[in-house]
């Protein structure tokens, strides 16, 4: 019953948040549906969960929107071979990718938020060439209808994000190798001293980050069986504001899982029930903004808050 | 950097040896650029012509205005701003609308001005309060572009008449305002980022900031003052992009983030903060410059010039940043 309890309080804000986001859509827009909302934008939620890897972690990866632009792209280029297959095979590429990327900052000690954003510029020039420097599309558009199938209320597309999500809140919280990700985000110093290997976990974390990405940015190209070169780059501030939203610290070290889905479905109702009620993307575009600056000057005070709190009950101490 | 490690015992050495790392790092993009201006001669029949001369100039000046003021954000340890396509492009519509309404050009780059600094006052006021810059510009850009959208309605907003663009096309004794401009703006952010208190206060910031506030910096005020700095950049470079193009639509210019940001990158500012200078950034935009129009020049398509671009970047921060870790050893 306490175990409950302690869930509840320290997923209260975001819950809460959550039920007002909700409420409010169902109140200005009667014909809302959570689940339609939530399905169009699966894939943010994947990519929203590789950024809080690699912020668990204590770094920034600022290039998983153009790695999920890759994605797309090699993905509808190799759709010739079963769409599934060239789905694998551009997730594998784009994971050994991350993991390069992982080792390099690592090796050179190199301030990951200066690399990535180098690698982004890369990367989407990358994407450029796969594409040809035009927007393609899959030549069978029967293709896609794989994904389009239902089990139970589930659709493909939310398991496998599901799934994903699972798979990684367990490796995060129940494996060495999770683990040692938030010694390394929380304190890295007396986590490297404590011989916790710094090159593994920077490859597994930008491994994770990089998969990540090309999922979200491989399913919605497979879904849709188009790709364009410039596509997917609000993917970065919308994932970033869903992890950030949800309650992943970006000062690294706190965040599970289950604060991304949190993050993930505050944000993916708000934009789709705006989406929903006419409005253009622009809006939707400006009131994520407005979140992800509420969400970090929330967070901010709060700290402030339990800071000053902390102190005048060590005051009190000391005078009793 | 000028911490000393281990013995003493060979020390002279040793500041021999970081002289000259410190040295190689600071020529290597100079270098570059004259490096490749020899081999475009070559290789590139019509290279030296007015025409282009004048197309790398003019847009280097644009990207270097920019980028000689977010050095200041970089030296104040506050990394990069993500945000700059969006306040450009509120700049620049707010230029033209206040132009065509009032009939007065200078005006309307007042307006764009002050709204820069606006922005960047309440930008620079959350940084301040020690919150995430990227994360911060980041956000403040969305809003900013999902608020310029709203504004015009998504709609291209033209400048009334040609007047519009006479910042882009004034030239005194042949050289264009926009480069003017570069030389005047480089030169005030390098006298306020490196002879004036702010910018002594800025470096020292950048440098430590836990020094820096318990020796009675304010942390806010320095990150408002290196904001402020920044913006008037954007707010000159905004007046100057769009008296070029006589339109804008809210999704235009994408690529200048990207493009301001690596010129600071490769220009040598260390993104940790402390040591930089805004000449090293214009030095970095006139290296992209350059490079783009060899490229567009040699017909090279857009994609390949996006992923060279890619590459540079990557190859010089890596280079940059192993120079600068040999010169401090």
């Amino acid at each position: 019953m306490s175990s409950v309890r302690s869930w509840f309080t320290r997923y209260a804000l975001q819950l809460v948040v959550l039920a007002i986001v909700i409420v409010s859509m169902y109140a200005l827009y009667p014909e809302f549906r959570v689940e339609a909302s939530v399905e169009r934008l699966i894939p943010l939620g994947v990519i929203a969960a590789g950024l809080a890897v690699t912020m668990i972690a204590g770094e920034f990866d600022l290039s998983i929107a153009s790695m999920a632009a890759l994605a797309g792209a090699l993905t509808v280029v190799l759709a010739g071979n079963g769409l599934i297959v060239a789905l694998l095979i551009a997730i594998a590429a784009c994971t050994l990718l991350g993991m390069l990327q992982g080792w390099a900052i690592a090796t050179l000690g190199i301030n990951s938020l200066v690399f990535t954003i180098g690698t982004l510029v890369l990367i989407r020039g990358l994407t450029w060439l796969v594409c040809g420097g035009l927007a393609i599309s899959i030549d069978d558009f029967s293709a896609s209808d794989i994904f389009y199938g239902r089990y139970l209320f589930l659709s493909p597309l939310s398991i496998t994000a599901l799934c994903i999500l699972i798979a990684l809140g367990v490796f995060l919280s129940r494996t060495r190798w999770g683990r040692e990700l938030y010694a390394l985000g929380s304190a890295r110093p007396e986590a490297i001293a404590a011989g916790v290997p710094y090159r593994r976990g920077m490859v597994i974390a930008f491994g994770i980050s990089a998969a990540c990405g090309a999922v979200g940015g491989g399913l919605t190209s497979a879904l849709s069986g188009s790709a364009a070169p410039n596509g997917l780059e609000s993917m970065l501030v919308l994932g970033i504001a869903a992890a950030l939203v949800g309650g992943v610290s970006i000062a690294g070290g706190r965040g599970t899982m289950v604060n991304v889905l949190l993050g993930f479905a505050i944000i993916s109702v708000l934009s789709a029930g705006l989406a929903g009620m006419g409005a253009k993307a622009f809006v939707s575009q400006l009131i994520t903004g407005i979140f992800l600056l509420a969400i970090v000057l929330a967070e901010y005070f709060i700290a402030r808050l339990g800071e000053h709190g902390n102190r005048t009950r060590l005051k009190q101490l000391a005078e009793a | 950097m000028t911490t000393i490690q281990g013995s003493t015992i060979g020390f002279q050495d040793r500041a021999g040896y970081r002289r000259t790392m410190n040295g190689i790092r600071n020529s290597t993009l100079p270098i570059l650029i004259v490096l490749v201006f020899i081999v475009a001669s070559i290789s590139v029949p019509q290279f030296f012509t007015f025409e282009t001369v004048r197309a790398i100039l003019l847009a280097t000046s644009i990207t270097g205005i920019m980028a000689a003021g977010m050095t200041a954000l970089t030296l104040s340890g506050n990394l990069f701003s993500l945000g700059v396509t969006a306040s450009v492009v509120l700049s620049g519509v707010l230029y033209l609308r206040t132009a065509n309404a009032t009939g007065s050009i200078f005006l309307g780059a007042l307006v764009a001005i002050l709204a820069a600094l606006v922005l960047g006052l309440g930008q620079g006021f959350i940084v301040g309060l020690g919150l995430n810059p990227v994360v911060v510009t980041l956000g403040a850009g969305a809003v900013i572009y999902g608020s310029t959208a709203m504004i015009t309605g998504g709609e291209v907003v033209a400048a009334g008449s040609r007047d519009a663009g006479r910042f882009a096309t004034f030239a005194v004794a042949g050289i264009p305002l926009p480069v003017l401009m570069l030389v005047a703006f480089t030169a005030v952010a390098w006298f306020l980022t490196e002879r004036t208190t702010i910018g002594r206060d800025v470096h020292l910031v950048g440098w430590n900031k836990d020094t820096a506030r318990n020796s009675g910096i304010s942390f806010m005020a320095t990150t408002i003052w290196a904001f402020l700095i920044f913006s008037v950049g954007i707010g000159i470079a905004a007046v100057l992009q769009v008296s070029q193009t006589l339109q804008v639509q809210a999704d235009n210019f994408p690529e200048i983030t990207m493009n301001v940001v690596a010129a600071v990158l490769i220009g040598g500012t260390a993104v940790t903060g402390g040591d930089g200078s805004p000449i090293k950034s214009v030095i970095g935009a006139l290296f992209i410059a350059t490079t783009t129009q060899i490229m567009v020049l040699a017909g090279v398509e857009q994609g390949m010039r996006y992923f060279v671009l890619g590459v540079v970047v990557v190859v010089l921060v890596i280079t940059l940043h192993l120079l600068r870790r040999a010169g401090s050893r």
